[in-house]
Order: structure tokens, then sequence, then C-alpha cells
């Protein structure tokens, strides 16, 4: 459990963190999201105190993370990928941490296993893949198997292989009880392995609810029909309160009507679908919707935006 | 990157419960002499403190090797040479190699926490040791031992070569005699608390490349610089520079008129190193890592 009462971090005159309040409940994964400058990562280091809070404060299972007699055991975190001594072996690395809270080293060839980075630890850092300089900060993250892991951008430079792994783990992880916060850019990823969402935005929580609520309040539903017979199925649907677009390839989009309702229709009146697809809000509609005013290098057309909003 | 595991249980020990896992592992914590261990791990587990070592060792031996072998008595008759001033002659050639190892340390010194920033592993050494300064020290602590032994290996060994080349020409001086015995210790001494000194420096301006300079500046430059100032405030202040006064510690050469008591030589080291631990302590403290 991570708690924060009007968490603020300034520098200088500009405002990263503006007096959030949240709380990351155990049991769940959790999804920091926010465009750049939002101040996800500052927030993720003043759990860790690596960076002082300008005001308010923030705890770890009900203390503040220093205080903590074995601060590795209550936190895992992997703030980037970079954190190692590049002049070092991956397993020294896990060897010099696990040493500081007498972690036994056999835990150390444990989470050298469980990352899959058993072929490359008695090699230098300085020639990992950004992929494996991924799996050595959760490797890193996991030494302690603690209660709380708090993860920046864990599948970034992953391979598909490797993102598949990390959903899994988080979701494992998360299902054993412990508090799993994660931030990532790609909305996606998010929408397949958070159940709860914080989004900031300059600074200030946005939104902090369930993932399902975050993209249900985005609105509209979509279901994607394609048809031979798409024309006479857009007559069937019409409504006045259904929107149907056609698209190309005898493809409708329809709102306001489920995909179930859809099917019904379609066999009671004998249509052949082709395909019948419930798209739904996405994350990023959601997003941007809620982002839209909270960008701060906003570059002006929508895909610049949402280059932005990464 | 061919293995992929699954998300096993980290571990199959009581892990699941994340507060209970924590009593049950009690002997998990943060202590001293895990910090002491993390820290030698992290020295000896990076090249650059390998080869500052064997540097040092092999600079002071070769050093050693080269001051007895030039020394040409020109038929004197060595028998005449007071013993005091043998044992002065042997001292000297075993610590030859402190002149330049003194550099060599301090470049290690600066490096062991300035490739922590320049890596940024100094955030992982952060958020496993939140309360930061223990592992200030810890750091220092190890590099204080490791660079004092490896000196007096090199001093030690200085001295082996030394008084080998030189007893074939008739000198001689045992390693216990109080007059090599003394230098011999205290130029290790002097190496250890340079190197921490240095270590100092690096943390408070967290690069390698500025914090070299800076060190070496003190070590090497402010001493010929007030040397060249004909001022008596200057001359004056020669035997309180970090470096002088650490080699007027262990009594090869001095920069006073006055003679100066090595433990008040001792005592200018360790005011130099204590005002950039301090420094150190109090930045790394405050600034955000």
């Amino acid at each position: 459990m991570i708690q924060a009462q009007s968490l603020t971090k300034r520098y200088g005159s500009k405002t990263a963190v503006d007096a959030v309040d949240f709380t990351v409940q155990p049991g769940k994964v959790t999804g920091l999201l926010g465009p750049n400058g939002a101040g996800k990562s500052t927030t993720m280091r003043m759990i860790v105190g690596l960076d002082q809070p300008s005001a308010g404060s923030v705890t770890v299972n009900g203390k503040h993370y220093r205080e903590h007699a074995a601060p590795l055991r209550e936190v895992g975190v992997l703030l980037d990928a970079k954190a190692v001594h590049t002049g070092r072996s991956a397993r020294n690395h896990l060897l010099a941490m696990a040493a500081t809270h007498g972690i036994p080293a056999g835990r150390v060839d444990e989470v050298i296993e469980l990352t899959g980075l058993g072929s490359v630890a008695r090699k230098r850092v300085g020639g990992f893949s950004l992929g494996m300089g991924q799996r050595l900060g959760i490797a890193a993250a996991l030494l302690g198997d603690p209660a709380v892991l708090i993860l920046d951008e864990p599948v970034n430079g992953l391979d598909p292989e490797g993102v598949q792994w990390v959903r899994r783990l988080m979701r494992h992880l998360a299902a054993e009880g412990r508090t799993v916060l994660l931030s990532s850019h790609l909305m996606s990823e998010m929408a397949l392995t958070a159940d709860h969402l914080i989004m900031l935005g300059r600074g200030r929580v946005i939104a902090d609810a369930p993932v399902a609520d975050i993209i249900g309040g985005a609105g509209s539903n979509t279901v994607r029909v394609r048809s031979p017979q798409a024309t006479r199925l857009a007559t069937l649907l019409a409504q006045p309160d259904v929107t149907v677009t056609a698209g190309e390839q005898d493809t409708l989009d329809v709102t306001g009507v489920s995909a179930v309702e859809i099917g019904e229709q379609a066999a009671a009146a004998g249509i052949v679908l082709h395909e019948l697809t419930s798209i739904g809000a996405s994350l990023e509609d959601a997003y941007m919707a809620l982002t839209q005013n909270e960008v701060e290098y906003r570059t002006g057309g929508s895909a610049e935006l949402q280059e932005a909003a990464r | 990157m061919t293995t992929t595991t699954l998300p096993t249980a980290p571990e199959a020990a009581p892990a699941a419960t994340p507060s209970g896992a924590g009593k049950e592992a009690a002997a998990i914590r943060l202590s001293a002499a895990g910090l002491i261990r993390s820290e030698w791990i992290k020295l000896r587990s990076v090249r650059s403190t390998v080869w500052s070592y064997a540097l040092l060792v092999v600079f002071s031996l070769g050093l050693a090797a080269i001051m007895s072998a030039s020394l040409d008595l020109q038929g004197a008759d060595v028998s005449m040479v007071p013993a005091a001033n043998q044992a002065t002659f042997v001292a000297q050639a075993s610590t030859f190699g402190v002149f330049f190892g003194q550099l060599i340390v301090a470049v290690l010194g600066v490096l062991t926490i300035s490739g922590e920033y320049s890596t940024g592993m100094i955030r992982s050494t952060l958020a496993a040791v939140p309360n930061r300064l223990p592992a200030l020290w810890a750091k220092a602590a190890v590099l204080f031992v490791t660079t004092f032994l490896v000196g007096l290996v090199s001093t030690v060994g200085s001295y082996l070569v030394s008084s080998a080349v030189l007893s074939g020409k008739g000198l001689h001086a045992g390693l216990f005699d109080p007059a090599v015995l003394f230098p011999v210790l205290g130029g290790a001494l002097y190496l250890g608390l340079i190197a921490v000194f240095a270590l100092g420096i690096g943390t408070i301006l967290r690069s390698g490349a500025g914090g070299i300079a800076v060190v070496l500046g003190i070590v090497l430059l402010v001493p010929m610089v007030l040397q060249m100032i004909p001022a008596e405030w200057a001359t004056s202040l020669l035997p309180y520079l970090v470096s002088n006064a650490g080699i007027n510690m262990f009594g090869l050469m001095s920069f006073s008129q006055v003679p100066i008591e090595w433990w008040v030589d001792l005592l200018v080291v360790l005011g130099w190193l204590a005002a950039s631990l301090v420094g150190a302590a109090v930045l790394l403290k405050r600034r955000d890592a």
C-alpha cells in the first residue's frame, strides 16, 4: 500500500507534482499514466526517497520509505534500466545490492533465472541491450521479495515475448497480494495489465479509478461489423440514437447498440456477418479526452498531440 | 536472449503474503556489515579498481628498484655511513612510490563514487540505503582499508626490493628499524587517507572529470603554485597542504623550517579528509539523487 498526501515537488518555480493525493492498493496492478512532464517519474522517485518532497508526504506500508529496517523487502523499484554500473557484471551488481540487506546469494541466482538473464549474468552490463537492462532492473526490483513493486516503464525496450512476460509477472505479483505500481506510455499495455489507473496531468491527479470506469467514462463504445450486405444492415440498424459510419470493404462502425444486439438483428434478418467486433472506447480515447487540457508540450495536430503525450 | 521464464513465484518460501514475509525473514535487513560487504563487492568488481591497485604496486616497486639501483656511492666507504642515514635512505627508496601512488589512489577514490553517478548506479545504491549516509561511510571504510592494505603491500614490497639492491652496495636497514617501519606504515596510511579524501571530493562534485581535476589540483598543483609565490604567507601555508602534510608525516621531506610532529601532520591530513567527507555527507543527504 502506497499513500500520498498533498505530495508536492517543486523545481524552482516549476511545480512537477502539485499536491497529489492517492492510494495504491495491494492485490491490484495500478497504472500511473500521463503525458510527458506530468510528474509520473518524480512521483515514483519521491516514494522511494530519491527525491525529497517539497511538501506533503508519501508512505509505503504505513511508514516513510527510509524508516523501514529493510527497504528492499518493502519496495522493489525499477526507475530506469540504466541505474547500474556499466563496468560490473549483472550478477555482481545483484550480489552487491543483495549484500546490503543480507539477502543470500541463492536469491540472486533465483532472480537471475526468473528474469531469464542466466546466459549473460557474468557479462558486464555495459554490453547489455535495453531489453536485457530492463530484465536486470526487474531482477533487482524482485531481489528483496518486496511487498510493493514500483516500475517505471517496465516494458520499455523489451521484445514481444518479454512484454508478455512482464505483463504476466505483474498480474502474478498482484495476485499474490502485493502492491504493483507501474507507469507506461503504452496505453494499450496499461489496458491489458492494469486494474486501476491514476492519471496525472501537469502534476495533478486528473483521474483515479478502475480501468473499466475510465474507458467507460470516455463514452462511445463502437462495434465494427463487416457484411456483404452492409447497406441492408445499415438500414436495419438505423435508429435515432444509433450512429452508423460506413468504412471500406463492407465495414460499418456502429455506436449506440451492442454487438450482441447487432448479431441478433442480423441473424433475424438473415444477414451474413463476416466480422463482429466490439472495439470499445480505447484507453487511448479516454486518455486523450482526459488529458486534452493537460498536455504540457502540445504541438498542434492530433498526431503530434499523441506523440507529445508519450 | 532465448530464455523467457514464466512468472513463477519468486520463491516457494512463504512470500505470498508480503506483510507476513517481512517478519519471517527477519534476518533480511539493512546492516553495517551488509553495507561493508556490498561496497567491497562493488569495489572489487570493476576493472578500474584492479588496474589502479596493480599500477600502484608496480609503480612503487619499479621506482624503488630504480632509485636503489641509481645510487652511486662513487667508491665511498659505506661502512663509514652512520646506520641512521642508511636506514633513512632505505626508507626513502621504500616510500618513493607514494609520491606517484597518491595520484593513482586519488583518481581511484574519485572514480569509486563518480562512476556511480555517471552510470546511474547511485540511484540503485540510494534506493537500497535510503538514509544515504551509511552507504557513504561504508564506501569510505572499504576504500580506506583496501587502499591501506594495498599501500602496505607496495611499501613493504618496495622495501624488499630496495633493501635487496642496496645491501649489494653495502647499505643495510631492517624493516623493523623504526626509521624504516614508520615511513613504510605512514606511507600506506597516507595512501588510504588520500583515497578517502578524493572520495569525498568526488561525492561533492558527482563528476569524474571534475573530481579528478580538483583532487589533483589540491594534491599536486596548489603546493607547486604556493612554492612559487615568494611571500611569507605562502611559505607558511605549505605545511598545511594535504599532500605536504601527508608526505611530511612519514618523515621524508620537510616543508617547514620548524620540524612538525608526525601527529600534527596526521591531524592536518585528517582535517582535509574531514572537510571533504562532511561536505560530501551534507550534500549527499540534501540533494535529490
